[in-house]
């Protein structure tokens, strides 16, 4: 007796919340999102406590399941993940890895398969929606965007009696003037995002404007006179040994006194309030060379994924994130959004620092949008080193590069 | 004469001495800036010139990392996956190595050989065919998805490590047991066993770390927040653009715990056992 009672009670347990569900219209579905949101940042925190449960309020049928992954294994997961079959709805993607993922027909193309598109399209930015673009298709929308701007060190400025540089040669007149042990700028490494804004503000390139030949771009003239600036600084000890992995890190040097300049996004807001809450870091655009002043565009796309199992409500929460909500809320945790209608809106308006990034992103360009991306910064990071450290002109680094990367163009 | 040489032998070992001291200071200078860096709050930026010891030392990196969404959870996922790896690893190794050492069978050497090859190939360019095979398995999101993956991989080097140990070992001991009418079982588990707690427990502790520690295939097999393992829960601390050292660092001693437990629980036998069988070659 005993056990049938179990038995039933089993089986209504089991019945129960399936009928409630039909009850309210059709079972729920759970979306797996992934992205690289740090598990304890703000943003992870907006995305997950504010922003899901405000979508799942309004959407009582759809779940979202958050997964977060760290940045310098997401491809790699990712890419595993797809060869298996397995993967996510939709996900957070650098803008660098969209054209990647595009060519292995991971994603869905949105101008295929979501009808009102265009309407989003319309609404965002155009150049962060121009990193979705590959061969005739819109592969995701823009999700924030970022860029770097230079920032400069009060104290060493007033030290040197020197105004905020305009031009790249206001960066080298700084050379005779820094006071000993400190550096007038410093970076990371010799990858694009570091070595990019000097190209393109000396009017240089990687490739053609239709990404098909690298020779004559990432070899010419003004390639080429970027690379021999950088060597000549980094040579006479005037800019930081860092892009060659010495020194100390740029972010350090830079709130510690030691680096008069850096070229870095938003992000440096809140460590400074965090780390070096005395500090107040100045700003000022790129300075300009030959080809004007030049930065690179960062951020990240949301993408659909061709296999998704849910792609109409996963297409609902890409809908979302588009929104006026979503990308003011995620505009409180520093993160630049992507709906130039929001400029006018008294968060923007009223920002602290926001306005210089959007001004700089005016002029600013995305790196090459190619599936051989990741391939072919390896062989420009590889070049820079290689003349930054002393070991090869500059134009004979830069011709085996070209070579390298015509080679991978033409894949 | 001889207080030459003895004087000549002790300059000799103050030398090794300063050595080893050297060597000591160098390896544990990055242990020592990572137990500081752990006490320090906002550590997004490192000091340069490194500071060891915090100016305003702080516990809160533990709490945050502690109270952070998965983290108890990942700690104790990694636990458990650890511990059955373990077993599985030592029962299995040993079971094969005392095969190998002891039975006479068709195709052992070439067998034996073949085990040791996989030994020779890099993990990573296993992984998008092992992801293949552990989905058609449907293993993706579950313990044995990890636990299966992490005792078939170390196999092969504890199998060779235990069959030099066991063929070390007097084979009068068996062939009198046998004479008494031991099973080959009984004499693995009554005379081979107990007599190979080194080797043992040298191959429990590798195994142990080695899943403890494994990163990659958890990142890549377990997509479930809710199941995955600490060295991923660690790397989530990191951000694209900003990543608080103080956090990871504070998460990561959290980490070495369970491992520097065990191994000064184990280590009277773990410096025996990993020269055991060096002999033997």
């Amino acid at each position: 007796m005993k056990r049938r009672l179990f038995v039933l009670c089993m089986v209504l347990a089991l019945v129960l919340p399936l009928s409630v569900a039909q009850a309210q219209g059709g079972e729920t579905v759970t979306l797996r999102f992934w992205h690289t949101y740090n598990e304890t940042s703000t943003e992870n925190q907006m995305l997950v406590e504010t922003l899901i449960p405000m979508f799942e309020e309004a959407h009582p049928n759809i779940k979202v399941e958050s997964v977060p992954f760290p940045y310098d294994d997401f491809r790699q997961a990712l890419v595993t993940s797809m060869a298996g079959g397995e993967g996510p709805d939709l996900a957070r993607l650098d803008i660098i890895w969209s054209p990647e993922f595009a060519d292995l027909g991971a994603l869905a193309a949105l101008d295929e398969v979501m009808p009102d598109f265009q309407e989003f399209a319309d609404r965002v930015f155009p150049g962060p929606l121009s990193t979705n673009y590959y061969a005739g298709h819109y592969y995701g929308l823009p999700l924030d965007t970022n860029t770097r701007v230079y920032m400069w060190n009060q104290t060493l400025y007033d030290q040197m009696g020197m105004e905020p540089p305009a031009t790249i040669d206001d960066i080298r007149a700084l050379c005779d003037v820094l006071p000993a042990d400190t550096y007038a700028f410093s970076d990371g490494g010799t990858y694009g995002w570091a070595v990019l804004p000097w190209i393109w503000s000396f009017g240089g390139a990687i490739t053609d404007p239709e990404i098909t030949v690298a020779s004559g771009y990432v070899n010419g003239e003004a390639t080429v006179a970027a690379y021999e600036f950088l060597y000549e600084m980094v040579d006479s000890g005037c800019f930081s040994p860092a892009m060659l992995g010495g020194g100390p890190d740029s972010g350090t040097g830079y709130f510690t006194n030691l680096v008069a300049g850096i070229l870095d996004g938003p992000w440096m807001f809140p460590i400074a309030a965090a780390q070096y809450p005395d500090f107040e870091i100045q700003t000022t655009l790129m300075p300009a060379g030959d080809g004007g002043s030049i930065s690179v565009v960062g951020g990240e796309n949301i993408v659909l994924f061709a296999n998704s199992e849910h792609p109409e409500e996963a297409m609902e929460f890409l809908r979302f994130t588009q929104s006026v909500d979503y990308q003011l809320k995620m505009s409180e945790t520093a993160q630049i959004a992507v709906l130039p209608e929001l400029l006018e809106d008294p968060f923007y308006v009223n920002h602290p620092y926001f306005g210089i990034f959007l001004e700089q992103l005016q002029t600013a360009q995305a790196r090459t949008p190619h599936p051989a991306w990741t391939q072919i910064e390896d062989v420009l990071s590889q070049a820079g080193q290689l003349i930054l450290r002393g070991e090869m002109p500059a134009q004979e680094a830069l011709d085996a590069a070209a070579e390298e990367i015509d080679a991978l163009l033409a894949e | 004469m001889i207080s030459a040489n003895r004087r000549a032998s002790r300059t000799v070992n103050l030398i090794l001495l300063g050595i080893l001291c050297a060597g000591a200071v160098i390896a544990m200078t990055p242990m020592l800036f990572m137990v500081g860096t752990a006490f320090k709050a906002n550590a997004y930026l490192l000091d340069f010139p490194p500071r060891f010891i915090p100016e305003t030392p702080t516990i809160d990196n533990f709490t945050t990392a502690i109270a952070s969404r998965n983290f108890v959870g990942a700690f104790l996922n990694s636990a458990g996956v650890a511990v059955a790896t373990t077993f599985f690893v030592t029962a299995l190794s040993a079971m094969m190595a005392y095969a190998f050492a002891r039975f006479q069978f068709r195709g052992k050497q070439a067998l034996f050989y073949v085990m040791l090859g996989m030994m020779m190939v890099p993990a990573m360019t296993f992984i998008i065919p092992q992801f293949i095979v552990a989905r058609s398995l449907g293993l993706p999101n579950k313990v044995w998805g990890l636990v299966l993956v992490y005792t078939a991989g170390p196999l092969a080097f504890n199998t060779f490590l235990l069959r030099g140990f066991f063929e070390a070992l007097p084979r009068e001991l068996e062939e009198s047991a046998l004479i008494d009418g031991a099973s080959h079982f009984t004499i693995f588990r009554r005379i081979i066993i107990p007599l190979s707690t080194p080797a043992l427990s040298t191959v429990a502790v590798f195994s142990f770390l080695g899943a403890w520690d494994e990163y990659i295939w958890a990142l890549t097999v377990m997509t479930d927040p809710a199941r995955r393992t600490l060295p991923v829960a660690i790397a989530n601390f990191r951000g694209a653009h900003m990543t608080d050292w103080g956090l990871i660092f504070a998460s990561s001693l959290i980490a070495v715990v369970p491992t520097v437990t065990l191994f000064i629980a184990f280590q009277r036998y773990f410096v025996q056992g990993l020269t055991s069988g060096a002999i033997k070659g």
